[in-house]
């Protein structure tokens, strides 16, 4: 298991999707949770940076576990999550600035995400607002994005989310360059005005 | 889910009792349809709720329980299932299996949620539903004949119908004999034929309409679900181009090279003469047409013929156990031994693996006079001896299990309680191996198949060999195969689409949300029901095994050399993200999250 943390938190660097400290990650192992630790840089992972708590009761270990540990709880017990990947995409978080869902207009992002809702909050890092508010979305769709803040994205295993997240950037670029351009878009799917609905 | 608008449950199933022929019409509580769907959940709630676990599997008593899905012939993806539940004479252990074809669509048009059917007829009868109501006819006539005779017989008798059949081996009470539906298409596993054959039921017709038709809630939105899932089923070269092109045959190379094709009944787990028997050579040789169950894209079942003969099949269960299991690499020989076992109406995986259990058994000296390994001309006279039950073929028309047992060699026997093991080796494959021994119906890889995590690479590839951290995976992938077969869907949706395209087809049908992880506790709820059956039936934690071979005997030769199944471990952390105790009871909390504790205190399970 220590193996897919430091390679998934590895690339998770190397593609820019998180600053040095940024990001957390975790999976679910009936009635714990592996989680990283806080202040622990995902890009250089070892095996004390990851934390063993529960899911549901606290332990000594919650003063070692990542700030989001409240949110990583909050989506597996309303959830079908086996892991999560929280990161800061910088292309994804300068959308969120401005939209109140993200629709992918390439064709990757439409398979995979379909639409991405962009959820608001006042606190948004380790907050009890945030662990209140993202499940409710994640109940239908695999990744949702905090507004300002980075994506949380879901899975049975942590390469799953993190494909989520690496698309979610890539769509959320291609939305910025093209819209850049100041040229209309031209539609290439059938039905993609549904995909608001999904 | 509230189901005061719902369209997929009629809310109704028809309870025969062929002793008396008393008919009645029984309503389905809506709380029982949103807690277990229809099909195999619908069975299992039935089958342990009834007490079936107190009565003998061919006793007039054990029930037959034919359920479709609320999402049966919907038009949603291959969708055209239905479920056939009892209590298994093979195994004693609750059982389902379900087939396509148009069966289930039928009964779903009939306008029933389920046919429930006890008793015994006193002569050789036929059960004929139509609109207008049910009754028994007598089959004097049909008795003896063989599957594709007995439907075509049917099908002069009653123009259009879509009949479920058993064939000679479900008459004579063979095990492991099946039910077969029009488009050749099984109840394959556990011997639910024989259940129906030791009930003097030859078939059972639906004929005539009872009027319904889908009418999805949110006809719009369910369009577009279809509509984005057919395109995920269509981009996935395993669903759109491995299955169609090749059928399920194409896994014999697959697993081949990845040493965890069983051969020579798991004595190794790479066979030589593989490519002679795989898909390829199949659609060079063999195959005729595709052809596909109704409503379905994939199309993976195969049309083939040989130089005599021809018939539907076989896929790559039948020719692995027909002929890698046997170390058999001669494919005419599969495919006409596969076409016996057809007419015969039984199922291939237990006739394959019990026929190579005896062929070990005589090349250590423990059988003597019987098939030895590689002997493709003894086949076909096998296979025809275990439908005839004549001499040998009556030991063998037992199983493996019972049949090991009596030469004194259980271990020898690849079963999990006492279904055998299909054609993936856990020791090339580790969570495969949880998969089997913590399976409710035995030794299966319709469950749950790592196949599609660990060798597939699907959602993602994971270390085969790797023991710890596969029980999560290992039990959603448990509780969506309880969903699928409940909704009634065809589980190679799922190397395509994930448990979210589920829950929005329902909540379009139904036009009440359902989320994915209502769904997957759905599927979790069913299968603790069918936990605690077993519980009650006399099974516990020591059954949660493999076959000795799999724990104790290193492969020796190819990528799985040297490798065993550490399962003590595995289990152990299964158990605990099941929320079971260390026994494999689950604890009083869990029963009560799921809502089941009062079905538990009623069957006997003593939660802690």
């Amino acid at each position: 298991m220590i193996d897919q943390f430091q390679s998934i938190g590895r690339d998770l660097f190397v593609a820019g999707l998180i600053s040095s400290h940024g990001g957390n990650m975790s999976v679910r192992m009936g009635d714990r949770i592996l989680i990283t630790r806080r202040g622990s840089m995902l890009g250089r992972l070892e095996e004390r940076d990851i934390i063993d708590i529960g899911l549901d009761e606290n332990d000594a270990n919650v003063t070692l576990a990542s700030t989001e540990i409240v949110v990583h709880r909050a989506i597996y017990q309303s959830t079908a999550a086996l892991a999560i990947v929280h990161t800061h995409p910088p292309y994804a978080i300068a959308q969120s600035l401005v939209r109140d869902e993200i629709v992918p207009i390439d064709s990757e992002g439409s398979y995979l995400l379909h639409k991405v809702p962009v959820v608001s909050a006042e606190l948004t890092a380790g907050s009890v607002e945030v662990a209140g508010l993202l499940p409710q979305w994640l109940k239908e769709y695999d990744l949702v994005m905090l507004r300002g803040h980075g994506p949380f994205a879901i899975g049975h295993l942590l390469e799953e989310a993190y494909q989520l997240t690496s698309v979610f950037e890539t769509t959320c670029k291609i939305l910025t360059i093209a819209e850049g351009t100041g040229r209309a878009v031209k539609e290439y799917r059938k039905g993609s005005e549904r995909y608001e609905s999904w | 889910m509230n189901l005061a608008s719902a369209s997929p449950w009629h809310g109704k199933g028809l309870r025969i009792d062929v002793t008396t022929g008393v008919t009645t019409v029984a309503a389905v509580p809506p709380d029982v349809s949103r807690a277990y769907l229809g099909g195999r959940g619908l069975g299992a709630y039935m089958l342990l709720a009834e007490r079936v676990f107190e009565i003998e599997p061919l006793a007039p008593q054990n029930p037959l329980i034919f359920a479709p899905g609320p999402l049966t012939g919907t038009g949603a993806p291959a969708a055209g299932r239905y479920s056939v539940s009892a209590r298994s004479p093979l195994t004693g252990t609750i059982f389902d299996g379900n087939s396509g074809g148009g069966w289930g669509n039928a009964l779903k048009h009939l306008g029933y949620d389920y046919l429930h059917v006890t008793g015994r007829c006193a002569t050789p009868s036929y059960l004929l539903i139509g609109g207008g109501g049910s009754e028994l006819r007598p089959a004097a006539a049909l008795w003896g004949l063989d599957v594709p005779d007995t439907l075509a017989r049917l099908r002069e008798l009653h123009p259009k119908c879509e009949a479920a059949v058993i064939g000679p081996a479900g008459e004579r009470g063979v095990l492991f004999a099946s039910i077969v539906n029009n488009r050749g298409r099984s109840v394959g596993r556990g011997g639910l034929g024989a259940v129906m054959g030791a009930k003097n039921i030859k078939a059972i017709v639906l004929a005539g309409d009872g009027g319904w038709r889908p009418h999805p809630a949110d006809k719009e939105r369910f369009d577009f679900v279809v509509y984005e899932a057919t395109k995920m089923l269509k981009s996935n070269p395993i669903t759109s181009q491995g299955l169609p092109e090749f059928g399920t045959a194409v896994l014999v190379n697959v697993l081949n090279q990845a040493g965890a094709l069983p051969t020579r009944n798991f004595r190794e787990s790479v066979f030589e003469l593989a490519e002679q028997i795989s898909g390829e050579t199949l659609r060079r040789d063999h195959t005729t047409k595709r052809a596909a169950c109704r409503g379905c894209s994939i199309g993976c079942a195969r049309r083939t013929a040989t130089a005599g003969e021809s018939g539907d099949g076989p896929e790559y269960e039948t020719i692995w156990a027909l002929g890698a299991s046997c170390g058999i690499g001669d494919l005419t020989a599969i495919v006409e031994a596969n076409y016996a076992c057809n007419r015969a109406g039984m199922d291939t995986i237990t006739t394959g693996a019990t026929i190579a259990c005896a062929m070990e058994l005589t090349e250590i000296g423990a059988l003597k006079g019987g098939p030895r390994f590689g002997d493709a001309s003894a086949m076909r006279e096998l296979v025809d001896a275990v439908a005839s039950r004549d001499g040998f073929g009556d030991e063998l028309a037992q199983g493996s299990l019972r049949f090991a047992a009596a030469h004194g060699h259980p271990e020898l026997a690849m079963q999990v309680k006492g279904l055998e093991l299909p054609a993936y080796d856990p020791r090339g494959m580790k969570g495969q191996g949880l998969a089997y021994a913590t399976s409710n119906r035995g030794g299966c890889h319709l469950r749950a198949n790592m196949l599609y995590p660990e060798i597939l690479g699907i959602p993602k590839m994971i270390d085969r060999f790797a023991t710890l951290g596969k029980a999560g995976l290992l039990i959603n992938m448990q509780n969506l195969a309880c969903v699928l077969d409940s909704l009634s869907l065809c589980k190679f949706t799922a190397l395509a689409m994930k448990e979210d395209y589920y829950a929005r087809l329902l909540s379009a049908v139904s036009g009440e949300t359902v989320e994915p992880q209502e769904l997957l506790r759905i599927g979790e709820r069913i299968w603790t029901v069918e936990r605690l059956f077993n519980l009650a039936a006399g099974f516990s934690a020591v059954d949660d095994t493999l076959p000795p071979r799999l724990l104790n005997e290193p492969v020796a030769a190819g990528p799985a050399k040297g490798h065993v199944v550490d399962l003590a471990p595995m289990l152990a952390e299964y158990y605990i993200c099941r929320g079971w105790n260390a026994a494999g009871v689950p604890s009083r909390p869990k029963l009560e999250a799921l809502g089941v504790a009062g079905l538990a205190e009623a069957a006997g399970v003593e939660a802690q």
